[in-house]
């Protein structure tokens, strides 16, 4: 099996590759030399494992997510994605269409309503096909819980990365979808306001 | 000429001199604490009680005196209001009488900035850990020139977090050494792991520490606490350092004087091509030649100029609203 380094993040090594013929990436949680073997496994094997289920319940939930085809221990083996980061497109000043915006919401309220937080929500981890259908991509380090703080942060993050026009269509998007969008709202306004927030920017 | 730099943001009360960034003295008098904490107001008084022999130590260690002296630094804050004034009033006081100028320090700039110096690096990637912050910080232009924060506790510093598991341990709180030496030959228990993004959070952990005091060997817990905070700030800074691509790393602070800590970052910076630096211990600890040295680039970079009237005290003083203008 041929393999490709495709990115080294500080999470995981990522490959191209193939799995049962199918076009694949393997993400690749390697250890940690920092931290205690213990320590290292048990966090490798509960963020792969996590990753691989709540892919499968943000597919379940109608999101466009790419498939977990199998899982190992510390290694996940997901369909192959031929399409753009947003984050690069945006970076070539590539446009954005209020459409690919609009479903980025749409997407995010979708995950939210099943129960998930992405914890990364960012431009980095939304990629547009050929077809221009964006992607949701990288739950690893997503959770399932009812926190509204969570999930008002998944807006934060995006607010953050992308210019107002985009947020708000971003926004509608969203709100078409998401039942608790008055909360999170209300919630992440609050998030702004705190002190800490106020000079990171 | 040298200048003088007055630190008093918490129990430790220090003086250095600096010449052209030569450090010539650095002294100090640090208040012993106790099982029970620190009483603001005592800390202040046991400064108070002490500054002018600590001036003149630090005048006989440097080999000069007053007239040397071309502008004085103070720590403006973060830190303990009571404690801050101390080193406030007596800066205002020497620079008033003496005609020297004056600058307001950030206590937490000062850390990394001494930290950098003696390291020689440019632009690196910072992790401050002392008691009350826990930082990770770097340098970027916009929308001013400043350190900004890209990852920091959510609630309470792991200093913090280290000395008031070591006082429920019957230990003295001292930056995590007496949990360090406890922690030898312990074995390992899964503690809750709070991280997100670069954000992290102790408390958790902290609870969860004490609580298995009881039942537990106190030496597994300690072991298993310092590995899961270390890791935690490890895994944060390893982020920061993926994402900025920025060539060194430096710890610094109180906590920055913890072996296994400064151990597990070198693997952090080794595995992404970066260099790693951290300054000797007496600079990890609070100091006055830190303080010394940001007020010689301040009164160096000629940007700004203070009055005694602007110069007060910030216990909430953030490291990211501080212009840096050298």
């Amino acid at each position: 099996m041929a393999m490709k380094l495709m990115a080294k993040g500080s999470e995981a090594e990522v490959y191209r590759t193939s799995a049962f013929g199918i076009d694949a990436i393997l993400k690749d949680r390697k250890p940690k030399a920092y931290r205690i073997k213990e320590l290292d496994e048990s966090i490798r094997s509960a963020r792969t494992r996590s990753e691989a289920k709540i892919t499968y319940i943000a597919d379940s939930a109608g999101v466009r997510v790419p498939n977990v085809l199998f899982a190992k221990r510390y290694q996940l083996f997901i369909t192959y994605i031929d399409g753009s980061q947003m984050s690069t497109m945006m970076q070539q000043g590539k446009r954005i269409s209020k459409g690919m915006l609009v479903q980025v919401g749409k997407y995010l309220g979708m995950l939210h309503n099943a129960g998930i937080s992405h914890g990364d929500f960012t431009p980095a981890n939304i990629l547009i096909d050929s077809k221009g259908e964006p992607w949701i991509i990288d739950f690893g380090l997503s959770s399932i819980s009812d926190s509204i703080e969570e999930k008002a942060l998944d807006l934060l993050l995006m607010k953050r990365s992308i210019d107002s026009a985009s947020y708000a269509y971003f926004i509608e998007g969203y709100s078409s979808k998401a039942r608790a969008c008055k909360i999170v709202l209300m919630r992440l306004s609050g998030i702004e306001k705190r002190g800490r927030y106020n000079e990171r920017s | 000429m040298a200048v003088i730099g007055i630190e008093s943001s918490a129990h430790t009360l220090g003086i250095g001199i600096i010449e052209d960034g030569k450090i010539l003295a650095n002294v100090k008098r640090m208040y012993p604490i106790s099982d029970k904490g620190m009483i603001p107001m005592r800390v202040a008084d046991f400064h108070v009680r002490g500054v002018r022999k600590l001036l003149r130590e630090a005048f006989s260690t440097a080999g000069m005196g007053i007239e040397d002296i071309e502008a004085i630094g103070y720590t403006m804050g973060p830190g303990i209001g009571p404690c801050l004034s101390v080193g406030n009033i007596t800066a205002k006081t020497l620079a008033s009488k003496y005609h020297i100028k004056i600058y307001p320090v950030n206590h937490a700039v000062a850390h990394i900035e001494i930290a950098k110096h003696l390291n020689k690096f440019s632009d690196p990637l910072a992790l401050y850990v002392s008691g009350g912050n826990s930082q990770i910080l770097g340098i970027t232009d916009e929308p001013f020139k400043h350190y900004r924060v890209y990852g920091e506790t959510f609630d309470i510093g792991v200093g913090n977090m280290l000395d008031n598991f070591a006082r429920a341990a019957g230990l003295k709180p001292a930056w995590g050494s007496s949990v360090a030496k406890l922690a030898i030959g312990g074995h390992y228990i899964p503690m809750p792991y709070t991280v997100k993004g670069m954000d992290f959070a102790f408390t958790g952990l902290q609870t969860k520490a004490v609580g298995m005091l009881k039942g537990s060997s106190p030496s597994d817990v300690a072991f298993s606490l310092q590995e899961t905070a270390f890791s935690m700030l490890c895994e944060a800074t390893e982020r920061a350092l993926a994402l900025l691509g920025k060539k060194s790393l430096l710890v610094c602070g109180g906590v920055a004087q913890s072996q296994r800590l400064k151990e597990m970052l070198q693997h952090v910076a080794g595995s992404h091509g970066a260099k790693f630096g951290f300054a000797p211990d007496q600079y990890n600890a609070d100091n006055g030649a830190m303080i010394a040295l940001v007020a010689e680039k301040m009164l160096g970079s000629g940007k700004h100029s203070y009055g005694i009237e602007d110069c007060g005290v910030r216990q909430d003083y953030r490291a990211d609203s501080v212009e840096i203008t050298w």
